[in-house]
Parts: C-alpha cells; structure tokens; sequence
C-alpha cells in the first residue's frame, strides 16, 4: 500500500471526491427506483446514505456561504462590481440539492409505508433472527401451541421485544426504533377499541391457529421489471427440492417482465437493475 | 398514508428521472464549474461544447445561456429509419427496435466479440454496472461508427418531448420530429398490447416476457396493466402449480426421505 492508496481511502472516507460523487448519486437514484418497484423493503444502505447525508449538509452550508457572500457584497459595493453569476450559481445549486433532497426524501417515506403496512412481519422478523436465548422470541410455533394461561394477554404482548436485537437488517436503527414504536401503538389501540373484548387465547396478533399465519409479509411473487447488467443472468426459481431451478436466461441490455423472487439475488449482487 | 403514490415509479418521477440525462449544449456565457450533488459539472466556455443534465441544460435554455445541441437519435432521419424497421422489418413485427448498447456491449448489428460489462467500483468496493439515465445515450456525439443503426434511448418520449417544449429553435425541422415521434409511439403502443396474451410466460417461475427495447414512459404506462395482469393469472395458475410440485415432492419422498423436509418447511415463511 503506498502513499496514494492511503489518501484514497481518506479521500473516500470523507465523501469529498468528485468520481465518487457521481456514482453515489447514480446508486441513490437507482437504489430509490428500485424501493419504488417491490412491495418489501429492501436492506438500507447505510454506508451509501451516511454519505449522501453528509454531502447534503455540506452543500447547504456551501449555499448559505454563497448567499452570505451575495448578501455582503450587495450592501458594500454597487450592483455592477458584483459578481453576474452568483444568482445563477445559486440557483443552479438550490435545484440541485432540491432534487436530491427530494429523492432521499421519497425513498425514506416509501419505507415507512412499507413498514407500517408490514409492521408485524418485520418485527418478527427481527425478533426471531437474533437467536439470543434470553430474548423471549415468539416464534410462530410458540405462540400457536399454548398461550400463558396465568396472566391476561393484551395485544400488546404479542409485539416482538426487540430491544436485544443488535442486527438491524433489512431495516436502519430508527427505522426499528419506529417500527416498533408504530406496532405498541397499534396493538395498544386494538386492545383498548375491540381484542378486549375477546378471550384472552384469541388477543394474540400473531396468531397462527389453523395453519394461517396473521402475519402478512410482503409479496415475494409479485411482478417487476429488470433490465439485465451483465453477459448472462438467470431466473433462479425454488425447486421442489429446495434447491435452485434455472428459469429462463437474460443477456445484456434485456428487458424482462419477471416475478421478484426469481431476481432478487441478482439483484443483491447488482448484475440486475430495477425499472 | 406516509406515501401517497401506488407501487412502481409513477409518471412525474420518470419524468424526473430523465432529466438526469446527459445532453450537448453550447454556452453563450461562461460559468466556473460546479460541484453539485449530482456530480461536478465542468465549466462553460463558449464557443466550447460542454455535457450537462437534462434539468440544467433547460435550466440554461430558459434563461436564454445556452443552446442545445439535439441528441443524435433526434432529427428527422435517423427517426424515420427507426420507424421503418419499427413498422416493417420482419425480425421487429413483435418487439421493439434494439436500444442503444450498453457499455462493453456490442451493437445488435455487428455481432462482435461476447458482450463483457465493464462495471465500475462503488467506494464500498463492489461492482457497478452504469445503465440509463447515466448513459451518454442523449448526447450529441454519441455516435460511434458511420454505419450505425441509430437506436431509440430509454427515455425517449420524455427527453423528445422537453426538447420540444423548451427548445424547439435548436431542433431541426421540429413539426417533422413531433410527428415521427407521435408515429413511433403508436407503432410501439400497438406491440406492447398485442403482446399481452403471451404474459401467462411471466405468471410462472422461473419464466419471464421479454420487452428488450421499451421506453421508460412506455413500461410507465403498462406497468399497472401488466402487473395486474399477471398477478392474477398467477392466482388462477397457484392451484395447478401447488397440484404439480405436491405430486414431485410425493415422488421424490417415495424415492427415499432424506430429511429434505425441514429445509422446506424454512421456505414457507416467505
């Protein structure tokens, strides 16, 4: 590693170089059409939106700098001495940031529709990955054998406790924080307005008795549109075995109508794009 | 409640999305570079041609700073050669004209050397294939080789139509390009409807439909139809598929059980 390599990474570290400005904005936008396309939300970029939010804040300062600056040389020099392009320098700017504002803005709010529509899938989600044996994780086997008989169940039991969970994926910290949040709520209001009323055996909301999970989880079979990046990427299906069937094989530059499960891990590894 | 538009990029963000393009102006003033959000943007010098975004180029057009430069694909000629393979070549009666290639992709044309895509590295590291609307494919000089074909970018419609809007004085002959453009998009929207009866292909695993060569704007359009239609043919198809890989998974536990069982039973909390 020499001397370069080193300022590279610094370089990379602090979002500043200018190549890498270019491509974070092509992955933002791309990574956004592409929660715009499926129903589940998919792993959040934290390294990718660390950068974009630190790039953002620096460019407002750099507008705010430029408006001082404009404001400044208005008061203390006459019209004609100051500088033709600054207006337009700002303006050019302030669509800038405005446009990616509103990317990061309608990305973030997609998930949380994603989230609130899914919440109790995501918590259990969440809740059963970590394998922390101290955290009560209410499986779905659990809670379909035998409620506690001792104490009164209220809905709001059978919110997953997450507060041991470490591994945030596919969501961010506050998105967790939020998600849970959201579904305390919700099954506090269920509680208080109707499953109050019911025996306590039937108040959980992950409930599974007859083989039908409560719990609705995005739809993984749903259609997408991919265009396909790479020399050749195939559908990949689940066998009936368990194992990986091929499906059809798309070349480079394809258009494809598919079903998301089939492309999903393409996708992951970036050889497929969302449209 | 937290977002009002359905699933799936809605018109106004395609819209969006094609402003991100690159175009070829000609500055009539000078302007420093810019560092913006969205990648530097190199300074302006006239009489010196210069790539920028769609959203900047019109942004210039407007206040009278700049003149566009029309894509190469966006006169009069190269229009009507697409149309005619649109409409009359044999190989095209039921799919689109080819798009323009990717980087590291030969053109449909001259079958070259395999296709290898170039990618290039994200700062974490991985691989990053570049595709519309981050393509040169709307710039002035884009074309590469005299014989070439020209090819309809992925955003076509839009890119066509803003061009028109703000600046139709930089076109050439613009009333002949509106009207190959109006000619394009019917010929295309007739294809896209006939085929909707080959979407069963979709509705089952592992298949797909291919609709290599369609405009942003256009999957826009048909991306509720298709999809609705699709996820219900799958509905009505769920009992035969269900009916075929019972009888599989039957055969195979006669075969000989290997405790392939448990592995299954993780799949069914998708």
């Amino acid at each position: 590693m020499d001397i370069d390599d080193i300022l590279a990474s610094v370089d990379r570290g602090a979002g500043a170089s200018t190549e890498s400005t270019a491509i974070d904005h092509q992955l933002l936008t791309r990574f956004w059409v592409a929660e715009r396309a499926v129903s589940e939300v998919l792993p959040w970029p934290a390294p990718l939106m660390e950068r974009m939010m630190d790039r953002v804040r620096l460019q407002i300062e750099t507008i705010e700098d430029l408006a001082a600056s404009s404001a400044d040389t208005d008061l203390s020099t006459k019209q004609h001495t100051h500088n033709p392009n600054l207006n337009l320098r700002l303006s050019i700017l302030q669509t800038d940031l405005a446009r990616t504002q509103y990317i990061i803005r309608s990305l973030l709010r997609q998930r949380l529709s994603k989230l609130t529509k899914h919440s109790m899938h995501y918590l259990v989600k969440l809740a059963s990955r970590n394998k922390n044996p101290l955290s009560q994780t209410p499986s779905q086997s659990q809670s379909q054998s035998q409620p506690p008989p001792s104490q009164a169940l209220s809905p709001e039991d059978s919110v997953p406790d997450i507060s041991q969970v470490t591994d945030y994926a596919p969501l961010s910290a506050q998105e967790c924080a939020f998600v849970h949040a959201h579904q305390t709520l919700l099954a506090g209001h269920y509680g208080g307005s109707f499953m109050g009323a019911f025996p306590p055996q039937l108040r959980r909301l992950d409930d599974n008795a007859g083989g039908t999970s409560m719990v609705q989880g995005p739809d993984m079979k749903e259609v997408v549109f991919v265009r396909c990046l790479k020399y050749e990427v195939p559908v990949v299906v689940e066998g009936v075995d368990g194992g990986e069937d091929l499906g059809v094989i798309m070349r480079m530059g394809d258009v494809w109508v598919v079903l998301w499960e089939g492309v999903r891990n393409a996708w992951m590894k970036g050889e497929v794009e969302l449209l | 409640m937290a977002f009002p538009f359905p699933q799936g990029i809605a018109p106004s963000e395609i819209a969006f999305l094609a402003e991100m393009e690159m175009v070829t102006i000609v500055p009539r003033q000078r302007l420093e570079g810019l560092e913006l959000l969205g990648g530097p943007v190199e300074p302006l010098a006239p009489p010196r041609r210069a790539s920028l975004p769609l959203w900047l180029a019109l942004l210039l057009k407007r206040q009278r700073r700049a003149n566009i430069i029309p894509p190469t694909w966006l006169h009069p000629e190269p229009l009507s050669l697409i149309l005619e393979v649109e409409s009359q070549h044999q190989d095209y009666k039921h799919a689109f004209s080819p798009p323009p290639p990717l980087p590291g992709q030969p053109s449909m044309h001259e079958p070259g050397p395999e296709p290898t895509a170039r990618p290039q590295y994200t700062p974490d590291g991985e691989k990053y294939f570049a595709a519309p609307p981050f393509l040169p494919h709307n710039t002035a000089q884009a074309r590469t080789s005299s014989g070439e074909v020209p090819a309809l970018p992925y955003h076509w419609i839009e890119v066509g139509n803003m061009l028109l809007d703000a600046a139709s004085d930089d076109l050439m002959d613009p009333d002949q390009i509106r009207r190959l453009l109006k000619d394009l998009r019917e010929v295309r929207m007739s294809k896209m409807r006939a085929g909707v009866d080959v979407l069963d292909a979709a509705a089952t695993g592992g298949g797909g439909v291919a609709l290599t060569g369609v405009g942003a704007m256009e999957l826009g359009e048909e991306r509720g139809f298709l999809t609705g239609v699709v996820d219900n043919l799958r509905k009505i198809g769920a009992s035969k598929e269900q009916a075929r890989r019972e009888q599989l998974a039957e055969q195979r536990a006669n075969g000989g059980y290997n405790g392939t069982q448990d592995e299954e039973e993780d799949y069914m909390e998708f």
